[in-house]
């Protein structure tokens, strides 16, 4: 990837990547701050936009919004005390008192720094452990596929939010979704019921905007819509010195460590990293007192722990095609409606694109500083508007999104019934995250399972002989299934 | 005994789960491949699944009884039946006239009750959109046979 360098830091610095990670960057910012949209809605209603861009400046711009809205999400969460993202739930703890006695500029200064280093380091992560994952995954045959993906399927459904029954049932019925369609060996139509346009299949796209951001709309629309904000004075950013660094330095590293470690694991995402390192930067400060009256240390250990996620995500997405979470789903999505395959292949394939998207990456989180203090002053009064504005632009750009992907009315059908049925799932407990990341990995799990079969004669006992990779992950499939089972179990024992 | 919403979507689902399988299950018209081979192999591996768990959640659910979030308001119900008539509105009306239309019903239902920022509001993110994605990305939304023009 070395000997590429040049070729992807000329895509990166040529006018059109220098535009798409400025504007993306400030954009992703604006957007996180507001209130309901969240990063997985951010990623997906600037998907149209990337359609007729080429792959690397797409990537980027889809990169840069992520990145961006993670630290927008505190922008909202210091100054009106809603965080924009769910990322950002933490940040309100100690930023909205901050704001609340006069101090919001230096509040966001504190978690703009964090997020910044948080995001850095995450992007040293993705740099680092990509490759290398993606190189030993090259020796994977269709069984040890199958177990690496029924492993991410498993991680993803026991740590995500509620029930472990409720995600399960939601990653399986992402799995049947997939199925829905041409068959990928014999290419016979199942599940059609005489509709030619389900022959194609359900459009992953279509399902993702209308589970994420239309049924989104629907839940807000069924709570008690927010009027206009009340915003506390804000003046812009203010850095806090280096001086006041001092004694946090160490609680710093340690919430970009839980950041990064947590980032890389499938499923768990940047709300549980803030929180995790929030709880324990409140166990180790020696200010701990202070926590939740304007703490600066809370602050700290919430935003550089969210952002430092952001790059370990990506990990398992760009090296083994599995995505962590719905954000990086889409992202997979994305990736494939460009022609570009995630997964072992994908290093070695296109060096250039993936040292672009590197070094993009580690760019994007260096523009969160500037961007950041430019953007957030003039993202504030955009928290006055009222929710109702945002919904119905909500609707309208998830329109557009979807008629853009295929220009096919059908899949306008299909958003609109996915965000109804997502809204009805969403309300009893159903995470969606298992029912988008089912949908993505059905395809690939249901080749790699049939293709495993067809080697070993139809035996799948054959699977864990002579395959130590495969038996591997599988038991570590099992042990995630088991462990909140067991905790249940201990809890009411 | 009180049947919640809750238990209702389980239903639902089970419901759902079992006629998806009776169909995979009951096939005859595919082409007659053994194990792997068969097209319906996997699905009827996911839907035997799908049952299963379906009927532990549902089982799980009645034992709750009426816990859980009440039906939803009709606000919500409302705005779901616009997002449905606009989606099949927008090939025949075009995205413009469309999205007004939406705009105009859905802004009173999400609370809004001033009229001339319904009216500008409703006019000013549709032409925004066209006028983005029209002419400064020459991506064209789908046209209206009355204001072609746009």
């Amino acid at each position: 990837m070395l000997d590429t360098l040049p070729q992807s830091l000329a895509l990166i610095f040529g006018l059109e990547g220098l535009m798409v990670l400025l504007f993306g960057t400030a954009l992703g910012i604006v957007l996180g701050a507001l209130p309901g949209i969240g990063s997985t809605v951010a990623v997906a209603i600037v998907l149209p936009f990337t359609l007729g861009m080429g792959q690397a400046p797409a990537i980027l711009l889809l990169l840069a919004i992520y990145a961006g809205s993670v630290y927008g999400g505190s922008i909202s969460a210091i100054l009106i005390n809603t965080p924009g993202t769910p990322q950002s739930a933490a940040t309100c703890l100690d930023g909205f008192p901050m704001a609340k006695r006069g101090e919001a500029g230096l509040a966001l200064g504190w978690a703009t720094s964090a997020s910044v280093i948080g995001g850095l380091c995450s992007a040293v992560v993705l740099i680092l452990a990509a490759p290398q994952l993606a190189a030993f995954a090259l020796n994977f045959g269709p069984i040890e596929t199958f177990a690496l993906i029924l492993l991410g399927l498993t991680c993803i459904v026991s740590v995500s939010e509620g029930s472990l029954l409720k995600g399960l049932l939601a990653g399986v019925l992402g799995l049947f979704l997939a199925t829905v369609g041409g068959d990928p060996i014999t290419g016979e139509a199942r599940f059609t019921f005489g509709q030619f346009q389900l022959i194609a299949g359900f459009n992953l796209l279509a399902v993702v905007i209308g589970v994420f951001a239309l049924s989104e709309v629907l839940i807000r629309a069924a709570s008690t819509l927010d009027q206009a904000a009340g915003v506390n004075a804000f003046r812009g950013i203010v850095l806090p010195s280096w001086s006041a660094w001092r004694g946090r330095l160490g609680g710093l590293a340690k919430s970009v460590l839980i950041g990064n470690g947590i980032g890389v694991l499938p499923g768990t995402g940047a709300a549980t990293a803030a929180f995790i390192s929030y709880a324990e930067a409140r166990r180790a400060s020696p200010r701990r007192e202070n926590f939740g009256r304007g703490e600066p240390d809370g602050l700290i250990a919430s935003e550089a722990a969210n952002n430092a996620v952001t790059g370990g995500a990506l990990v398992p997405t760009m090296a083994l095609g599995i995505p962590g979470d719905a954000i990086t789903a889409v992202m997979l999505a994305t990736l494939t409606l460009h022609g570009i395959t995630p997964g072992v292949r994908l290093m070695s394939d296109q060096p250039v694109l993936m040292g672009a998207i590197f070094a993009g990456f580690f760019l994007i989180n260096l523009m969160l500083l500037p961007l950041g203090m430019a953007v957030s002053r003039l993202a504030a009064p955009l928290l006055r508007l009222r929710e109702a504005y945002m919904l119905v632009t909500i609707t309208l750009l998830c329109a557009v999104g979807v008629y853009f992907v295929r220009g096919n009315p059908f899949d306008l059908l299909v958003m609109a019934l996915a965000g109804i049925g997502g809204f009805l799932l969403r309300r009893q407990g159903y995470p969606m995250a298992p029912l988008v990341i089912g949908m993505v990995l059905g395809p690939t799990l249901e080749i790699s399972l049939r293709q495993g079969l067809i080697l070993t004669d139809g035996s799948f006992a054959a699977f864990f002989s002579g395959h130590p990779i495969a038996l591997g992950l599988s038991l570590a499939a099992l042990a995630m299934l088991a462990l909140p089972l067991y905790r249940a179990w201990r809890r009411s024992a | 005994m009180v049947v919640s919403e809750r238990a209702l979507v389980a239903l639902v689902l089970l419901l759902g789960g079992a006629g998806l399988a009776y169909t995979a299950y009951g096939s005859g018209g595919f082409a007659d491949l053994g194990g792997a081979f068969s097209p319906m192999f996997f699905p009827r591996i996911v839907l035997a699944v799908w049952l299963a768990l379906a009927l532990v959640n549902l089982v799980l659910d009645l034992r709750q009884g009426a816990e859980g979030p009440t039906l939803p308001p009709l606000r919500a119900g409302l705005i779901a039946v616009a997002v449905l008539a606009y989606v099949q509105l927008l090939i025949p009306l075009g995205f413009f006239l469309a999205s007004v239309a939406f705009a105009v019903v859905a802004l009173p239902l999400l609370g809004v009750r001033n009229i001339p920022m319904i009216a500008a509001l409703a006019l000013a993110v549709p032409g925004a959109l066209v006028a983005l994605f029209n002419h400064t990305l020459a991506m064209p939304l789908p046209t209206s046979p009355f204001v072609w023009w746009l």
